[in-house]
């Protein structure tokens, strides 16, 4: 058996699809190079299976080979899973580290301090109060001053007190539009569900389903920052997610089980929220704090007066008893008298403040570790997602060269057709004319 | 690490590093206006409790230091009120001493025994002295004045003393017990100075016959009291010095603890305006750095 006249048109030919194949994917991975998400994509080029033509090996008998031009195996999206789970992780831990670090810087900014206008400087100023009614005990402007200082005090109290309740509302309010109906998560559920439909399909129908994939991903990306997830690739291309602790995978095929009730150790940024407002909550330990240091002013100064100067024993209830002209400088009824006066000034710096200075620096720190959490997970969340990128990005430089490449082939190519349609041209033209 | 480098890559670490140069930048701008390192707890949680704990000994402090001044401002309207009775009392002591030599007759004594009625006046009014609306010389019961003019002679104060904080735990006594000195006059016949002064009133009245007392037991009397107010004002000295000498002290205190505050919380401003210089040229440098790199690409470089 001798060559087919045509083959080498017919490899020429390959090779020109195959390479503006690689042009169009290259092109394509420019198209998307700012595309979030995006994964870059690569045409691997394989041989056509080669044509034995025994004739010309007569000698060994065995025949040659004779290479029949290229094919484009695959378009393969390139993707690395293990980065993907291990982004996610991080992502999920980031996500709890900022809802903490949000919620309890709100909480730092509503003490104040230091400052002139925070609860130490209110209870400074009322022990001051208390200094000047010992100076002139049977003055009534004096006693006006203890009990506009002390009413302020509580006035503070009452406030940051409310505040604190109001950041935990704001955070319970936050998880449940978070999990409620149309929510994020059910959002997501829902779209991940849709893919995983579409996603099978394509691939029953051997459709390289390359775009759902990145979506999926990205979805997937987004879900993790909400609470901890497994991702399961299934036999039919489906993922199976789990969220939380939640009992039932949140996305099961093309199935969604949600609302699910998650805990404290969910992870993400639902799972913080809940620590948060839970009975060890950080926002929770503050204010049982800050009822303790009301408590504690409260009984101590009432513990040195005849008559209960502060009434309610919690931060929120915390007010002044007693009128001016009820306020007493001294127990024997002297108007000179001032030794209750000068016992009330001498708790200053007492347990109240050392209370409330100990809640100060337990806020201060307890916001400075979820900062440091929150810097330092978006630091390895950045290498993470470089590695990611590293693999799956696309790189300008790369595809440029690329391109040039799958050009220059593409010209080749051509050439190489021009050239057997000139050899034909010799055969068909110009044999047999001769003698003519 | 990475292989392939992607621009996305670049650009996004890139804008993080941006970012933490520039929040650095705000951060030495925010410590430098404000002039406090501490600016939130979380920038230095002990720290912060350190300053509260320090401004609330600084407050107390401030607190101490009026009532020492206070309290030294009533020791001294108190003083010179004595410094008066012991004025008016040594006038007595004049009169009564030439009252005794036995050269002055009846009316002589009687004009004398006016004289020192008057003079009696004059003690119970620098007794009933009020400071900032208080009678200094009444106890506790500074609401009323301890005499009342006229012949009622009766100390209408009480014998409790009234003090000063001075200092966590120190309080000085500033109240003086003139009762001590002055007693109830003649009805209570105890010998203090009212009742002195009565008695030397009466026997001047009663000339010749009352005379030979005026030399004898009324100067006696008159000299203990003279001894009893020399001791008053002694005491009153002495707590005048002990407040004075716990202002001293509490102004070192405020100048140790003043100085400790700076240390935590106050910025250096030297070696912050270095820094802010520094992280300015940094930022400059990453932003002229991230300008010029970034757009650059093959693409710059292709026919």
């Amino acid at each position: 058996m001798s060559i087919p006249t045509l083959q080498g048109l017919q490899t020429a030919l390959s090779g020109l699809i195959a390479e503006q194949t690689a042009l169009d994917t290259t092109g394509n991975n420019i198209a998307n190079a700012n595309t979030e998400g995006y994964s870059r994509e690569t045409a691997t080029m394989e041989p056509n299976p080669s044509i034995v033509i025994p004739a010309i090996s007569a000698q060994t008998g065995e025949g040659a080979q004779l290479g029949a031009g290229v094919t484009t195996a695959s378009i393969t999206r390139i993707r690395n899973l293990y980065l993907d789970a291990q982004y996610r992780v991080q992502n999920s831990s980031l996500g709890a580290a900022t809802a903490d670090a949000e919620v309890l810087e709100r909480a730092q900014a509503a003490f104040n301090e230091p400052s002139t206008a925070g609860i130490a400087t209110q209870l400074s100023t009322f022990w001051s109060a208390w200094n000047s009614l010992a100076e002139s005990p049977a003055s009534l402007a004096a006693k006006n001053e203890v009990v506009s200082a002390g009413t302020q005090l509580a006035t503070s109290f009452n406030e940051l007190s409310a505040q604190l309740t109001t950041f935990a509302t704001q955070a319970g309010e936050e998880y449940n539009s978070l999990t409620g109906p149309s929510g994020e998560v059910e959002d997501y559920a829902n779209q991940l569900a849709q893919l995983n439909r579409q996603i099978k399909l394509a691939e029953e129908a051997n459709t390289p389903p390359d775009t759902m994939l990145d979506r999926r991903d990205q979805l997937l990306d987004k879900l993790s920052s909400l609470a901890n997830i497994t991702v399961t690739e299934e036999a039919d291309h489906m993922d199976t997610v789990t969220f939380g602790e939640a009992a039932q995978p949140l996305v099961q095929g093309t199935t969604v089980n949600w609302p699910q009730t998650l805990t404290e150790t969910s992870g993400g940024r639902l799972g913080a929220l809940i620590k948060l407002t839970g009975p060890n909550g950080t926002l929770t330990a503050v204010q049982e704090q800050l009822d303790e240091v009301a408590s504690t002013l409260s009984s101590t100064v009432n513990g040195v007066l005849p008559k209960a100067f502060f009434s309610g024993a919690s931060a929120a209830t915390l007010a002044v008893a007693l009128s001016a002209k009820e306020v007493q400088a001294s127990g024997t009824g002297n108007p000179g008298g001032n030794e209750l006066a000068q016992s009330i000034a001498a708790l200053r710096g007492g347990a109240a403040e050392q209370e409330y200075a100990g809640l100060v620096e337990k806020v201060g720190s307890d916001v400075r570790t979820a900062q440091d959490d929150k810097t330092n997970l978006q630091t390895t969340l950045l290498a993470v997602n470089d590695q990611r990128q590293s693999v799956s990005g696309v790189s300008l430089d790369e595809e440029m060269t690329n391109l040039i490449t799958y050009q220059r082939g593409y010209q080749a190519s051509a050439r190489t057709l021009t050239a057997m349609s000139e050899m034909l041209e010799t055969l068909i033209e110009h044999t047999g004319v001769v003698g003519l | 690490m990475s292989e392939r480098i992607t621009p996305e890559m670049v650009t996004s670490r890139t804008l993080s590093d941006l970012g933490s140069s520039l929040a650095a930048l705000e951060r030495t701008t925010n410590e430098l206006s404000s002039g406090n390192t501490i600016l939130e707890p979380s920038d230095n949680p002990y720290g912060a409790s350190q300053v509260i704990d320090l401004q609330s000994q600084l407050d107390g402090l401030t607190g101490y230091e009026k009532e020492a001044q206070n309290g030294i401002s009533w020791e001294s309207t108190a003083s010179s009120a004595m410094t008066n009775i012991g004025e008016v009392t040594q006038r007595v002591r004049e009169l009564l001493v030439e009252g005794a030599n036995g050269t002055y007759n009846n009316n002589d004594l009687e004009t004398m025994a006016l004289q020192v009625e008057q003079l009696t006046e004059s003690v119970k009014q620098d007794a009933n002295t009020q400071y900032a609306g208080q009678y200094v010389f009444s106890g506790t019961a500074s609401t009323t004045a301890p005499y009342e003019t006229g012949s009622g002679d009766e100390y209408k104060g009480n014998s409790e003393s009234v003090s000063r904080a001075v200092g966590p735990s120190a309080t000085v006594t500033v109240t003086t017990n003139i009762s001590t000195l002055l007693g109830s006059g003649e009805a209570a016949e105890d010998g203090k100075l009212l009742d002195t002064l009565r008695t030397i009133a009466k026997n001047m009245r009663e000339g010749s016959a009352g005379q030979a007392a005026l030399g004898t037991t009324d100067l006696q009397k008159l000299d203990g009291n003279i001894e009893t107010l020399t001791q008053l004002q002694a005491i009153s000295g002495s707590a005048t010095q002990q407040l004075h000498t716990a202002l001293a002290r509490n102004e070192q205190l405020q100048t140790t603890i003043t100085a400790a505050l700076a240390n935590t919380d106050a910025t250096n401003i030297p070696s912050a305006s270095v820094q802010y210089a520094n992280e300015q040229a940094a930022y400059e440098a990453a932003l002229r750095a991230s300008a010029t790199i970034v757009q650059e690409s093959l693409l710059n470089f292709l026919q």
